[in-house]
């Protein structure tokens, strides 16, 4: 029934693509899902661009590029989770005990530094896959299981460096690799690996079966689960991936910061999924992308850096942040563009 | 209430409407005096049933009358308390509906089918991709399955369908359910098991539905067709299996008997329903 070059298949698939090619500019929103955020992400550059002098200096562009690429590397596993349908309020606490584990490794007790960052992963992967059985095993909400998680990592925070600070004055190898400014630009390696991490998840996404699956497991998971899809295992995956490079970007923040405190990624839970939602990520799972993340997380940095530029108090930016959120998910219901892969 | 024989040979057939159902050989699927009870409630009671290969099989009966419960059967969810089931010949027992599946018996639920944000061909495709393995990873054939999903689709012959890419969102209720059965012919299924497809549909979008029903019948699967409507099913059934109580009470060959008297027959049960 799929002769290769019916004379029916041809014209049905020419008559696919001249209908395709009329769209109205709502239609090509829907169709491009990075689109609208890219938009909002030039506005914002121009409009910072035209009411501050530094908004392109080398120092504006440091600081706009590693808060982007943390909550970036972060948002990436949380937009993969909110696709199959789950939440992650842990990983901003994971963001912070990861690299304080690896830290008390190896700059306390003397570890050697990457059988340290492979412990401190692996036990981030571990708090993923505990967020990710008792969810699944137990069918409770995300949000619920990952709360206790975001408390249980808080108090383990607290007891391992109680309101301390770790230092390292002498960057390792690892924390270089992780860390260090790239020659003489005003970039530092965070944002490579977010490009490297988001490219690769992005691939996984569109071209790979477990992408398909992933989508399929937030869209509807009575259908999925009847065609075959372990709906369950894909969401523990994703639990992992999502706490694995919270605690990868906790430990990126410690190599470029040389320190790291228990506030390290305080409300970065809430940052990254508003970092997937500005980026067209749907709050009830099954639509999404990775660049759409990646794009929301340099509005928020842009935004946040941008308000210090023209002198409003650096913690006031949240609430500007706040109101964007709430007016692009009206937005994006308007435009139904939830719902659209 | 009488039991009839069910596997009757068909009669002689009356011209136009009516098709020859070949019923010498063995039927796709085949209950054998089963019967189900929940705990001590006895909810089927020694049903005979047989699907043969491009046949539609009509299963019609009010709520409660065990039609949900025979399809559970059919699809795997439940094993029946006694009797046997027999599959293209051979005695078979379900434990999950996945054997069930892996036998190619495809149940195309209403609302359990399609997953909306899905593009037409990752719909089509989902559970059953095909992959180029590299490594651990399966890499998606995203070309071919495209092409292939677009030709299966584009003989229904659906005026919303522009592109495989298109999500199935954008698809009518009836669209989706004619996509569905496409999806489980194209995957080599021998029974088809549908439940009230055409409930809330059009008119139109019903005709589409029937045609994916006609289609599936002329590629030689068997289909029971479930619904509490006999005049939903009286358009492609070529036999009614009417069910009451858990109970068949009357098996209509369409050669049997005229449009008409089927008619009478639709109005029985209403009639006895309207006495009680």
């Amino acid at each position: 029934m799929n002769s290769k070059t019916s004379p029916d298949r041809v014209a049905a698939d020419s008559a696919f693509q001249a209908r395709a090619r009329h769209l109205s500019p709502a239609q090509v929103l829907a169709k491009i899902p990075e689109l609208a955020p890219g938009l909002g992400l030039f506005g914002v550059a121009l409009f910072f661009s035209l009411e501050t002098s530094n908004f392109w200096s080398p120092q504006t562009m440091t600081a706009i590029s590693t808060v982007a690429s943390t909550i970036g590397i972060v948002a990436v596993g949380v937009t993969m989770l909110m696709i199959c349908g789950e939440f992650d309020l842990s990983v901003g606490q994971n963001f912070a005990f990861t690299p304080i584990v690896w830290a008390i490794l190896f700059v306390t007790n003397g570890m050697n530094e990457w059988l340290a960052l492979a412990i401190a992963l692996g036990l981030a992967a571990c708090v993923g896959g505990v967020n990710g059985l008792v969810t699944t095993a137990f069918g409770i909400p995300s949000f619920i299981t990952t709360l206790g998680m975001f408390f249980v990592l808080q108090g383990l925070n607290n007891l391992l460096i109680s309101g301390h600070q770790l230092i390292m004055f002498e960057p390792s190898s690892a924390m270089s690799l992780l860390g260090a400014q790239i020659g003489s630009t005003p970039f530092y390696m965070p944002l490579v690996w977010m490009f490297v991490i988001a490219a690769a998840f992005w691939l996984v996404l569109t071209r790979l079966r477990y992408g398909n699956w992933t989508f399929a497991t937030g869209g509807k998971a009575g259908p999925a689960k009847a065609m075959g899809v372990p709906t369950a295992r894909v969401k523990r995956i994703n639990f992992i991936l999502s706490s694995l490079f919270a605690g990868l970007a906790g430990c990126m923040q410690f190599a470029y910061l040389r320190g790291v405190t228990q506030a390290q990624g305080q409300n970065y839970e809430l940052l990254a999924i508003t970092a997937a939602v500005l980026g067209g990520t749907s709050l009830f799972g099954g639509t999404g992308t990775i660049w759409g993340s990646i794009i929301g997380a340099f509005l928020l940095s842009s935004i946040q850096i941008g308000l210090v530029l023209i002198g409003v108090p650096g913690s006031f930016y949240v609430t500007f942040i706040g109101i964007i959120l709430v007016i692009v998910v009206i937005a994006n219901v308007r435009l139904g563009r939830f719902g659209s892969h | 209430m009488s039991h009839l024989p069910l596997h009757v040979e068909a009669p002689a057939p009356v011209p136009e409407k009516t098709r020859e159902i070949d019923r010498t050989g063995e039927p796709v699927f085949e209950l054998r005096s089963v019967s189900h009870s929940y705990g001590r409630n006895r909810v089927i009671f020694d049903v005979s049933l047989a699907v043969w290969p491009g046949e539609v099989v009509g299963l019609v009966g009010d709520n409660g009358a065990g039609k949900s419960t025979l399809l559970k059967i059919f699809a795997g969810y439940l094993e029946p308390t006694s009797g046997t089931l027999r599959f293209m010949g051979r005695d078979a027992r379900f434990r999950t509906p996945a054997d069930a599946r892996a036998m190619g018996i495809e149940a195309v639920y209403q609302d359990l089918a399609i997953v909306d944000q899905l593009s037409l061909w990752r719909n089509f495709f989902l559970g059953k991709e095909i992959v180029r393995s590299l490594g651990p990873l399966r890499i998606l054939r995203r070309r071919q399955m495209r092409q292939e999903a677009a030709a299966a689709i584009s003989q229904l012959g659906l005026t919303r369908v522009r592109s495989a890419d298109q999500p199935v969102w954008t698809l009518s209720g009836g669209e989706r359910q004619s996509v569905a059965i496409t999806r489980a012919m194209h995957f080599g299924a021998k029974l088809l098991l549908l439940d009230e497809p055409t409930a809330a549909l059009s008119v139109r979008e019903t005709r589409n539905v029937l045609q994916s029903i006609g289609h599936a019948r002329k590629q030689g699967l068997g289909v029971l067709y479930i619904d509490h409507n006999m005049s939903h099913v009286l358009p492609v059934a070529d036999r009614i299996v009417l069910l009451e109580l858990g109970r068949v009470v009357r098996v209509i060959d369409r050669g049997e008997v005229s449009v008409e008297q089927l008619q009478d027959l639709i109005a029985g049960p209403t009639q006895r329903a309207a006495g009680q």
